[in-house]
């Protein structure tokens, strides 16, 4: 116990002159000190929230594989999903943040903006060959902060068996979708299944339509955001969607898909492993319908980024942001896509993902267009989201209507 | 004689009935465990093809999480009573203008979220190397257990005639002797109250094990069941089944007190 | 009280009997006083003052995002409370409260009080379904919600189909999903996890109502509902005053049930301080204007202790 104690004096001592040192020259050579004291760097620590099985363990493999490249060994820490923001809050005041940190992306621009991350430009990485919607998610004020291996959007799935005895086709357009959803209603069973909760999750869920008709956070009081929260009034109350959408979470949208109690729901792909567990029940993806034919759908881009929180010890700093880098090697990205039913966020490795795993091929096609949340607005952009879900609330409890609905929500 | 055996009866399925309507939410929740999805929707009202897999999950992995918060609890449990017995019987037997200052705290206490003491134990667990341990989390959930056992047993010991205690001390008891020796005993029903209580305070608190817990060597069972709710994928058969494992030896510990609390009613604590 | 009532207390309040053996006792006396108390002191100041304090002086700093990697809060005065009490949500948040407590407590205690007297009667199998109404409590709370949401669903919950089956209602009620029903579907669940406790409490202080008390109001006829009246509420209502107390203190900061099951949704119909107070502490790390909310929501039950202290201060007058 004491003689820990000390060897943290002497540590903090040492880095202090680190600190120093690094002052004077200007961190000019930093590639010279990266290489000579990388070596002595012996453990890295990890904070991330893939806390349930399968992923925990998945990601356990892929974090291993990384470890022992870099001859280090890792202390990995999960914590449920909700709870990760405030964990990070405690480790930053009390100034023991990890090595590595993972950020949902649409975070990663507000905790950039606190001063809290390492931008990895200066650590020798960078964003290259990576879709620019999460470059952009994952940069703040022109530097790059964190590397997503990979990523996910949400798309529409539908019940192949329910829609073939219908007679009805997967819908392209926003007519046809509501024409589907209605046809497909029955006693007992809903057309459609999404998620409009009041969180964030809820404004996730309304983008696909929001942005595919050309409506843009920076303007939510547009006509063409309210045609799209029409579209979500109009499922609502043709009866085509359950009432219960204001409550559900896409995990309440999955159940129902799986209960047979909805034809078609908006998800994404991690839920397939789950489906998967209900052979019964068959589905196919398709993209997010468009309003009108001849627009290109635009999902949002979801996943998450490792960072590298600052850190005094340049050498354990350097050593994450290998570690990073390594989690973002072609191989690691195919093979974290593969076993966790998500899109590598290279481009060029999106053809021969798609080669090997037909299954994901609309998902990523629609990566590809995709966009991120906090491109245009930054860390701004939890306040457009709480003013979208809030609208959505308003207009399907027949508080408002499409039109005022956004207005209402943001206090005018 | 049979009429009354026959009206008692009556009571008891009346209470049955009534049993049956305050449970029924944990009925529907241990038929969700033995659902194959795990999901309520496509439930009917029995468990027509049971599968144990949340079980057999939740037993394999929730184990230990059940053993640590049974420990917490019962540790919360002594500390709590330890401590707010004495200040109980202070604050309804000692006359002081403190009295009513202390009571104003206590109340007060009440009113402070969980989420503000938890923030600010967190920063001073960190100095104290109190994080991720079980004496660290009893002391917390003692923030729950003190307040509210004060307040119960002073309720009760106001009742106490100043005299009981008076006699022992004429012959010759010091005022804690006579507190130990005969105000204790006499205030068996409510110390088992306000043990329950901070039984099942700790027993079911959530908010102290997440905050106060960094890794996952000490790990309560709540937090174990939000670990199967993670950001994607969720596992209702094994949250469900945990839920039901976690009540059973709560449950147990609960009849047994039942039994002490009828027994010290029948046998008139105050005589 | 016009009426004479049977109490215990009424021969035990005389003159200090402790006055006569003081003297030479006395200082020692007064140091095993402090004794008694001060364990208790000591962790209500660690456990309470302390972060009392803190979140006092956070409510008046910009204390956001920033402050837990820079440690820079600025002193912004009263700005956190100017903001909070001027927004929008702020006046229905506040008589959602109101609802939410008062419903919640009114029903928690005379459902528990009913349960209580009923389970008085001494009857076969009393005792262990009395621990078994407990059961609720033991649940923890993200369990519990998610289960009243899968009950409360307004398609296939288990609740309208059962009541459209023996054709109590025509159509489905939307519990958790329209603005005007949600609230009290919110305080409905709430009774619900609050009534083991009431009863408890209740149940723990008639068992201390001694029987000779009923044996002397057989005689002069008290039974039934004088029994009630003239004995057993008389005696209950120290028991009853902690209860209620006790009730708002704990109703007025509710937080996790209505999280799990509406978020303060649809359309903020079920918004109260606290959720107020978390969203913006947690969601919008507002950490300032979140610690002035739920100095509010505590200067409010302040209040009611007061009221609290005064009238039990009146009985011990009496």
């Amino acid at each position: 116990m004491i003689s820990k104690r000390i060897t943290a004096a002497l540590a903090s001592a040492t880095t202090l002159s680190l600190v120093l040192a690094a002052c004077g020259d200007n961190g000019g050579d930093g590639d010279d000190t990266s290489s000579s004291s990388g070596d002595t760097v012996k453990s890295l620590t990890i904070l991330d929230y893939y806390n349930n099985d399968p992923d925990k363990s998945l990601v356990q493999k892929g974090l291993d594989s990384c470890a022992s490249q870099l001859g280090v060994t890792i202390q990995r820490e999960t914590v449920p999903g909700d709870t990760l923001i405030q964990k990070v809050l405690q480790q930053a005041s009390s100034k023991t943040l990890p090595d590595v940190l993972m950020l949902d992306n649409p975070d990663v621009q507000q905790i950039a903006a606190t001063g809290a991350l390492a931008p990895l430009n200066d650590l020798g990485l960078s964003g290259d060959g990576v879709i620019q919607g999460m470059v952009d998610a994952t940069s703040y004020d022109g530097k790059l902060y964190g590397l997503a291996p990979v990523t996910n959007t949400i798309a529409l799935f539908y019940n192949t068996q329910m829609l073939q005895e219908a007679g009805v086709r997967p819908p392209k357009t926003w007519d046809e979708l509501k024409a589907a959803a209605k046809t497909l209603t029955k006693p007992g069973r809903y057309g459609i299944a999404f998620n409009a909760n009041a969180t964030y999750e809820g404004a996730w869920q309304f983008l696909p339509a929001m942005w595919t008709n050309g409506g843009d956070e920076t303007d939510l009081t547009s006509p063409q955001v309210a045609e799209a929260l029409q579209l979500w009034v109009d499922l609502v109350q043709s009866g085509s969607a359950s009432k219960s959408v204001i409550n559900w979470t896409q995990g309440d949208a999955k159940d129902q898909f799986v209960a047979g109690k909805a034809a078609m729901m908006v998800n994404g792909p991690w839920q397939i492993p789950s489906l998967q567990k209900t052979p019964n029940v068959k589905w196919e993806v398709v993209q997010f319908p468009v309003n009108k034919e001849g627009q290109t759908p635009v999902a949002p881009l979801g996943g998450e980024a490792w960072t590298v929180p600052l850190n005094k010890d340049q050498a354990k700093q350097q050593k994450a942001a290998d570690f990073v880098k390594c989690l973002n090697s072609d191989e690691n990205e195919l093979a974290w896509a593969k076993a966790r039913f998500t899109v590598p966020t290279k481009t060029a490795l999106l053809d021969q993902y798609v080669q090997e795993v037909p299954s994901m091929k609309v998902f990523t096609e629609q990566v590809r267009t995709a966009r991120s949340r906090t491109g245009k607005l930054g860390d701004k952009w939890p306040e457009a989201a709480k003013v979208i879900y809030q609208a959505i609330q308003l207009a399907l409890t027949g508080k408002a209507s499409a039109q005022d609905a956004f207005k209402q929500a943001s206090g005018g | 004689m049979t009429d009354s055996t026959v009206r008692r009866g009556v009571h008891t399925v009346i209470g049955v009935l009534v049993l049956c309507v305050m449970l029924f939410p944990v009925y529907w929740m241990v038929n969700a465990s033995l659902q194959p999805s795990g999901n309520t929707l496509t439930a009917g009202f029995l468990p027509l093809d049971p599968t144990f897999a949340g079980y057999r999950r939740a037993l394999s992995e929730q184990g230990d999480n059940l053993v640590t918060s049974m420990i917490i609890a019962a540790g919360t449990v002594v500390l709590s009573l330890a401590i707010a017995t004495p200040c109980a019987y202070a604050l309804s037997q000692f006359r002081s203008r403190w009295v009513s200052a202390g009571l104003l705290a206590i109340l007060i206490s009440q009113m402070i979220p969980g989420i503000v003491i938890a923030n600010a134990l967190y920063t001073a667990y960190e100095r104290l190397g109190l994080l991720n341990s079980i004496p660290g989390l009893i002391v917390a959930n003692c923030s729950s257990g003190i307040p509210f056992a004060i307040l119960i047993l002073r309720s009760f010991m106001l009742s106490l005639p100043p005299s009981l205690v008076e006699a022992a001390r004429v012959d010759g008891a010091g005022l804690f002797r006579a507190f130990v020796a005969i105000v204790l005993p006499i205030s068996k029903n409510s110390l088992i109250t306000a043990g329950l209580f901070s039984f099942l305070f700790s027993w079911s608190d959530f908010l102290f094990a997440l905050t106060l817990t960094t890794k996952g060597g000490v790990r309560p069972v709540t937090l174990g069941i939000y670990q199967y709710l993670g950001t994607q994928v969720q596992n209702w058969n094994a949250v469900m089944a945990t839920a039901v494992l976690s009540a059973i030896p709560a449950i147990v510990l609960l009849v047994a007190a039942q039994k002490y609390i009828a027994a010290g009613a029948i046998g008139g604590a105050v005589k | 009280m016009a009426h004479a009532t049977l109490t215990r207390t009424t021969e035990a309040s005389g003159p200090e009997p402790a006055r006569r053996s003081r003297g030479r006792r006395h200082r020692g006396e007064d140091l095993t006083k402090l004794l008694f108390v001060l364990p208790a002191v000591l962790a209500m100041v660690a456990l309470f003052g302390y972060p009392v304090v803190k979140n006092l002086l956070m409510s008046l700093q910009d204390y956001g995002l920033r402050t837990f990697f820079t440690g820079d809060a600025p002193w912004v005065g009263l700005r956190n409370y100017t903001t909070v009490v001027t927004d929008n949500l702020f006046s229905q948040a506040m008589v959602n409260t109101a609802l939410f407590t008062v419903g919640s407590i009114a029903f928690q205690f005379v459902i528990g009080l009913g349960l209580a007297l009923f389970f008085h009667r001494r009857f076969p199998l009393g005792g262990v379904l009395r621990s078994l109404l407990l059961l609720p409590w033991l649940l923890p709370l993200i369990v519990s919600s998610a289960t009243w949401r899968s009950i409360l669903e307004q398609d296939s919950g288990i609740l309208n189909r059962t009541l459209t089956g023996i054709g109590v209602i025509d159509d489905p009620v939307p519990w958790l999903n329209s603005p005007s029903v949600a609230l009290i579907a919110v305080i409905g669940v709430n009774i619900w996890i609050g009534i083991p406790f009431n009863v408890t409490l209740l149940y723990s202080g008639l068992a201390e109502i001694p029987a000779e008390l009923y044996e002397a109001g057989q005689l002069d006829g008290a039974t039934g509902w004088r029994a009630f009246w003239y004995i057993t509420w008389p005696n209950l209502r120290a028991v009853a005053s902690v209860l209620l107390m006790l009730g708002v203190v704990y109703t007025i900061k509710v937080l996790d049930i209505i999280l799990g099951l509406t978020g303060g949704g649809p359309a903020n119909a079920t918004q109260t301080l606290a959720t107020q107070s978390y969203e913006r502490s947690f969601i919008d790390f507002k950490f300032g204007e979140g610690a002035a909310l739920s100095n509010i929501l505590i200067a409010i039950s302040f209040v009611f202790a007061i009221f609290y202290l005064r009238s039990t201060r009146r009985a011990v007058d009496e």
